[in-house]
């Protein structure tokens, strides 16, 4: 697979007006909205790197690079991508652009929009085009990159990607903080944290249900990591545990945190204000239901749900989506509610469309015009 | 003092500019319209010298309501504009040749601040510095720092992605915007982004920062404010050749600290701001000087500022001076910002670029440039952001003499050339203008040109927002298949006359070539 195989598929598929189904590994197929397509054009053997220098910490890479690989590639050089999204590693960075999807270090290091330098892509009539640029800083020309990340491969076929990189900070070390007590009581712990002058790489807050299936206990939790040079992390440590008793864990909690999805039917992103989740934390967080995980980053203010296949069925009545429509009935000012998956017959209920609006209609237009890239996955 | 206009000053108006005008001025006020070219003058250039082009007309909307009744005006007449902030940008891009300008910093209020949530909304023509300094007693900052930031408004900071030395840190303008209301060219309003800083859908938000005036203009503008760091420590640290500071600042990028800014100026520069009212008190022998910030929690400040230190002595730094206080800081940051400034005291004019390059490139980039300026015997001041490779070489001249006139332009263009054969970009900060255009075609190829305009075509199919900038005409081969084939309406008026004319039609592309 290359770029000259991608143009050449889209180019036929051009042709019989036949669409396709863009994917990476095929980790996470059915996340999206149910798209129209018999064929499937996958990025899974367009992989590697394509340029490194990692005095320049920039990483250029084929779309269909395992995010596993890109973290082994720059462990090397003790440098690293600080993008984590959910689900599993073997993932490519391609479809991570695609559906600009995020982890617990998105909090500290922005969102995949934040990371990207530049891309190479093919839009549905088969032109090859490149947005941005591979160095760290550039304003040359309108912002394609940015238009294609969280384009769910509507928009064109991502070919090629360079990402910013960091260096491995010296000190990486994660804390569990359990959160007994009454609702009042965890409310005041979370916002002493949370208003604090740390500067957590990722902080998160667990329900029951999501601390015991990563191995934290019967109580909700907040996991906490921080990172840097030896001396910041310490004193964070220990200004930390002025006001907790943080309890040191294996690093490798965030790996299970981000598969905590399982076998999830459902998958529910709310954003809003920071602010908000905490005076909402502690009553959310107090919900034990089995199958059901709730976690909050409450510095970026993004509650997921996860309804995994022990929960509530899709019936349409899931306690999650009861919480979200909560949300949606304060209307775009202040929070965002994001499907990230749910089941084929709940799409029904939900905004039939996320790119309805006139530019987006015509943007598709533009660079789809046979709208045969991933038809119906942001909606119509 | 209050005479109707004479008919002398207006004598090259036209009878339908004339009634462009009055109907302006029914929207906004008689006062906040000018028409007269002597009134216009100031409106010929922005910050970049050797650009000007003369607007037909100038327009200042006093309020959100006006600026959109302003833009419908101009929609129904067909009229192309340009929309304008301080005028302080580099690039050329805020320049209008016998168009509309639309002045938008009488739009300068702070709509709302949201501390708790870290967040505000402002208007357009509110200056960057005056954001910075109304959020300032919470304990918050507005992070994008452009060297004219007392000056420069957040409208202009959006269009153009703005930068500054510290985004090396914290991020340029596109990391710190979160939401905006923008009227279209075609005086449609829409809503771009979220305040809550993501949503589902096509990043339009993203789109639309950077893109210099082509898309509409912004009414208001949510940014995300930063917590202040607890500790600021700022470095300076003298060298005694260039290549040595060079090499220090990839070294310093490589070994993964990440300065809260990390500015690089050489002698010309050094000793020109000595010698002027920003005199800093560095040391005028050095060959090259780096500012260096660190900021964050006191911990690791300190233990990053030891690091930094080893580095740069390690490096063959001849000094490393820690400021002492909040006032040495201020005192030398302010010989930074006021660089350019002060290069007004070697000759009248002034080049100004902006270059990126890869940071592992620095030594033998800024090799290159020194031998350029020998080879064409003209002296250039480079002052710029190391930590991003993000170069400002700039070169002092006169622009009345013809044959150094040839020689600095020679110059600047190898320079530029050296720049993208290194892997960079042609603009980190300042943006395309006019200045870059005929850069474009050498780092983008045909098909990623076409994307840009099929992507402004969105925006403005009419292509009446900032005509002429940022992607040349003739790249735009997909225009009137997107564009619908519809015409622009007024096309005879006067004021647009110049816009530049849509290619030759070709037919709607099928997915074959």
């Amino acid at each position: 697979m290359s770029t000259e195989a991608v143009v050449s598929a889209i180019k036929d598929s051009g042709k019989t007006r036949s669409p396709l189904r863009i994917s990476g590994r095929s980790t996470w197929l059915d996340a999206g909205r149910p798209v129209r397509a018999a064929k499937m054009l996958s990025l899974r053997d367009d992989s590697g790197v394509v340029g490194y220098v990692p005095g320049d910490l920039t990483l250029t890479v084929r779309a269909g690079t395992p995010l596993s690989e890109i973290e082994r590639v720059t462990r090397e050089h003790d440098q690293w991508l600080p993008l984590d999204p959910y689900g599993s590693p073997d993932g490519t960075i391609g479809a991570t652009i695609a559906t600009a999807s995020a982890g617990p270090l998105a909090s500290s290091f922005g969102l995949p929009r934040d990371l990207l330098l530049g891309l190479e892509f093919v839009n549905g009539r088969g032109d090859v085009v490149r947005g941005g640029g591979k160095v760290v800083k550039n304003v040359a020309g309108f912002d394609l990159s940015r238009l294609l990340t969280g384009s769910w491969g509507t928009l064109g076929v991502i070919t090629e990607v360079t990402l910013r990189l960091y260096a491995l900070p010296k000190a990486d070390r994660t804390f569990a903080i359990a959160l007994k007590g009454s609702e009042k009581e965890v409310a005041s712990l979370v916002r002493g944290i949370v208003m604090s002058p740390l500067t957590p790489f990722a902080l998160q807050l667990l329900n029951p249900p999501a601390a015991r299936t990563v191995g934290l206990g019967e109580h909700p939790v907040c996991l906490v990591r921080f990172g840097g040079n030896d001396a910041v992390v310490r004193a964070q440590v220990s200004a930390l545990s002025q006001i907790a008793r943080p309890e040191e864990v294996d690093a490798a909690v965030w790996t299970r945190f981000r598969q905590l999805d399982g076998n999830a039917h459902t998958m529910i992103r709310i954003v809003s204000l920071p602010h908000r989740f905490l005076a909402t934390s502690a009553r959310i967080l107090g919900d034990d239901v089995p199958g059901i995980y709730t976690c909050i980053d409450p510095r970026r203010g993004v509650l997921r749900i996860v309804v995994g296949i022990d929960g509530e069925n899709g019936d349409g009545d899931t306690p999650a989506i009861a919480v979200s429509a909560d949300f949606h009935k304060d209307g775009a000012e202040s929070s965002e509610v994001i499907f990230e998956k749910l089941p084929p017959d709940l799409w029904r209920g939900v905004s039939p469309s996320v790119v309805q609006d006139v530019l987006s209609q015509r943007i598709k237009r533009a660079y789809d015009p046979h709208n045969i890239l991933n038809p119906g996955i942001l909606g119509d | 003092m209050t005479q109707p206009t004479s008919a002398p000053t207006q004598a090259n108006t036209t009878p339908a500019q004339s009634a462009v005008a009055e109907r302006l001025a029914d929207i906004v006020g008689e006062r906040h319209v000018l028409s007269r070219p002597s009134e216009l003058l100031v409106y010929n250039s922005d910050g970049l010298p050797g650009y000007r082009r003369q607007p037909r007309l100038a327009v200042f909307p006093g309020t959100r309501e006006e600026t959109v009744a302003v833009v419908r005006l101009l929609a129904d007449e067909g009229l192309s504009f340009v929309p304008r902030g301080a005028g302080t940008g580099l690039s050329g891009g805020a320049l209008a040749d016998d168009i509309v300008v639309i002045g938008l910093h009488r739009l300068k209020k702070i709509i709302s601040l949201d501390v708790q949530n870290r967040r505000a909304t402002v208007e357009p023509g509110v200056v960057n510095l005056r954001l910075n300094k109304h959020v300032a007693p919470h304990g918050l900052l507005y992070a994008p720092d452009p060297s004219s930031e007392a000056a420069c408004t957040i409208g202009g900071n959006v269009a153009e992605n703005a930068g500054g030395p510290h985004c090396l840190k914290y991020g340029v303008t596109l990391n710190h915007v979160l939401a905006m209301t923008v009227v279209l060219p075609s005086g449609e309003v829409v809503e771009l982004g979220s305040k809550v800083g993501e949503r589902d859908g096509y990043d339009l938000r993203g789109a639309f920062i950077g893109s210099e005036g082509c898309f509409g203009l912004a009414l208001d503008i949510t940014v995300k404010l930063t917590p202040r760091p607890q500790t600021v420590r700022t470095l300076l640290a003298d060298f005694t050749s260039i290549d040595q500071a060079a090499h220090v600042t990839s070294a310093i990028i490589a070994s993964g600290i990440v300065p809260a800014a990390l500015e690089f100026m050489d002698g010309p520069t050094i000793r020109v701001v000595e010698d002027s009212i920003y005199a800093a008190g560095y040391p005028r022998d050095a060959e090259a000087i780096l500012l260096i910030e660190l900021d964050g929690l006191e911990a690791g400040v300190s233990a990053d500022l030891e690091a930094v230190r080893r580095i740069c002595i390690d490096g063959g730094a001849r000094n490393v001076k820690v400021a002492r206080d909040d006032a040495e800081r201020m005192k030398l940051w302010q010989g930074r910002k006021k660089a350019f400034g002060a290069m007004g005291r070697l000759a009248p004019h002034l080049i100004v670029q902006d270059a990126v390059i890869p940071r592992t490139r620095l030594p033998e980039i800024l090799a290159t440039i020194r031998a350029i300026g020998e080879k064409y015997g003209v002296i250039v001041c480079n002052v710029f952001h190391a930590g991003d490779g993000n170069l400002h070489p700039n070169i002092a001249y006169s622009a009345d003499d013809p044959g150094e006139s040839e020689r600095v332009h020679k110059a600047m263009t190898e320079i530029m050339q050296a720049c993208i054969d290194a892997g960079g970009s042609i603009t980190g900060e300042h943006g395309v203008g006019l200045d870059k255009m005929g850069y474009m075609e050498a780092i983008f190829s045909e098909s990623s040109l076409n994307a840009m305009c099929e992507l402004r075509a969105v925006f403005d199919p009419e292509r009446r927002s900032n005509p002429g900038k940022v992607v040349p005409v003739h790249a735009c081969k997909e225009w009137n298949a997107v564009s619908g084939g519809r015409l622009r309406m007024g096309a005879s008026s006067p004021v647009d006359a110049h816009e530049p004319r849509p290619l030759e039609a070709e037919p709607p592309h099928p997915s074959a070539t």
